[in-house]
């Protein structure tokens, strides 16, 4: 851990082209809420020779719902989404992801958009956009485009991004009349980053469910579906013993790694019992 | 802006707050301790909200209200917060007292009357080594209430 910076230069653009360009020039960083940047930086993990700056691009920092869905600026961060009375009331597993993460201050500086583009495994934010089937939206230079979720991580602190491309938004739809979800993790304490998460999303027509989502975290190089467990949900009662089955598919999908927070096997187990939660709480609380 | 004052200094973009507020302008209350975002020690307001100041660039909120502990007293009468803090006694080696009385201030301002379980959830991002979270708890509850007496926070 060093206390001081290599130098670096350091642009303020007023606009996204502005800041793609800029980002075209060679060594650069992007920087918004700057938690995982700064760190790096401190840690000499990376060493820019430009870093720009989103914070005096005007209006980055909009959360938008409406009837169609959810729209989160680049500079919106966990926190303005964690007290944001649309988000509390209308994607309700967005807002149980983003409050279990600790910290006021991480809360406060880091944007919703960073911790994607840190992609770490164990981001409580992923697995809930996973199952709300959420879109980024990115601009490069002279382009914008838009991409799911699911195809935007590639391994650990890597994503599809090119050096200089932004994310600019994320879409989350509106979700439909029959479902229901829920979020839920495992950590040592509270505060801690989680050994296993998971989101999860069914959504149940005259007691049966016609669509289910389950995604996890902390258990691959990205946030994964457990599409095998999906599937034993899909056109059945969801009884125990349907939920039992399709958690014990999830455990069996999966192949977590032993590190610091945890064993692998343990990981294994666990994910079987959140996902049994998980369901459980989302077919009996009706929330979404 | 830092405690209501002006300072004209110049700066590099690679110098983060903390240094910048401890060394440049000799306000060491605010502590550097872990470095990566996990203790709270380093804890300030910024526009009343609190960030970590080491993982702050300083240029960043060059034009924007900073307050560290230095600032929340009124001359010689403590803040509610500080006071509070000695009576209930949530303080032993005092490290993490800036950044908790800070983080503090914002949980209040945002919510006047929290809950124990909201005063939790609203220090997780600053921790203590030493005598624990108990009577830092009881201090922000007793501070709230003298607030909602009619003092100020």
């Amino acid at each position: 851990m060093h206390r001081v910076l290599l130098p670096f230069e350091f642009f303020e653009p007023k606009t996204i082209e502005e800041a793609v360009h800029l980002l075209d020039t060679g060594n650069a960083k992007v920087m918004a809420g700057g938690v995982d940047l700064v760190l790096k930086m401190r840690l000499r993990l990376i060493s820019p020779e430009y870093v720009i700056s989103l914070l005096k691009v005007p209006g980055l920092d909009y959360i938008e719902g409406n009837p169609a869905g959810l729209r989160l600026g680049a500079l919106a961060t966990i926190r303005q989404v964690e007290l944001s009375q649309v988000v509390q009331k209308n994607w309700t597993i967005l807002y149980d992801a983003v409050r279990q993460i600790a910290s006021v201050q991480v809360k406060t500086m880091g944007t919703m958009v960073g911790n994607l583009c840190v992609a770490t495994p164990a981001s409580d934010i992923s697995p809930a956009l996973y199952v709300l089937g959420a879109k980024v939206k990115i601009a490069g230079v002279n382009y914008e485009k838009v991409i799911p979720i699911e195809n935007f991580f590639v391994a650990v602190g890597n994503t599809i991004l090119e050096s200089n491309e932004i994310v600019t938004d994320i879409l989350i739809p509106s979700l439909s009349p029959g479902a229901r979800g829920a979020f839920m993790k495992l950590a040592k304490t509270a505060e801690d980053i989680a050994k296993v998460n998971t989101a999860v999303m069914v959504t149940i027509t005259d007691n049966i469910c016609t669509e289910a989502k389950i995604a996890l975290g902390s258990v691959a190089p990205t946030p994964i579906r457990v599409t095998g467990a999906e599937e034993l949900l899909t056109g059945q009662k969801l009884d125990g013993a349907h939920i039992a089955r399709a958690a014990e598919a999830a455990a069996e999908a999966v192949k977590p790694i032993t590190d610091i927070r945890s064993s692998a096997g343990y990981r294994k187990e666990m994910v079987s019992v959140l996902v049994k939660d998980a369901l459980l709480k989302a077919t009996s609380s009706g929330r979404v | 802006m830092v405690n209501g004052k002006l300072y004209e200094i110049i700066i590099e973009p690679r110098m983060l707050l903390v240094d910048v507020l401890r060394e440049r302008m000799g306000l060491t209350g605010t502590k550097y301790a872990c470095g990566t975002g996990d203790c709270g020690a380093c804890t300030v307001l910024v526009d009343g909200k609190p960030i970590l100041s080491c993982l702050t660039l300083a240029v960043t909120v060059r034009d924007k209200n900073i307050l560290t502990i230095e600032g929340i007293a009124d001359g010689n009468t403590l803040h509610p917060l500080q006071q509070a803090f000695i009576d209930n006694g949530a303080v032993q080696c005092g490290f993490c007292i800036p950044g908790m009385v800070l983080s503090a201030k914002a949980l209040l301002e945002e919510n006047p009357l929290p809950t124990r379980n909201e005063i939790q959830a609203g220090l997780a991002g600053n921790l203590c080594r030493c005598t624990g979270y108990v009577k830092v708890i009881d201090a922000v509850q007793a501070a709230a209430e003298t607030a909602g007496k009619g003092g100020k926070i």
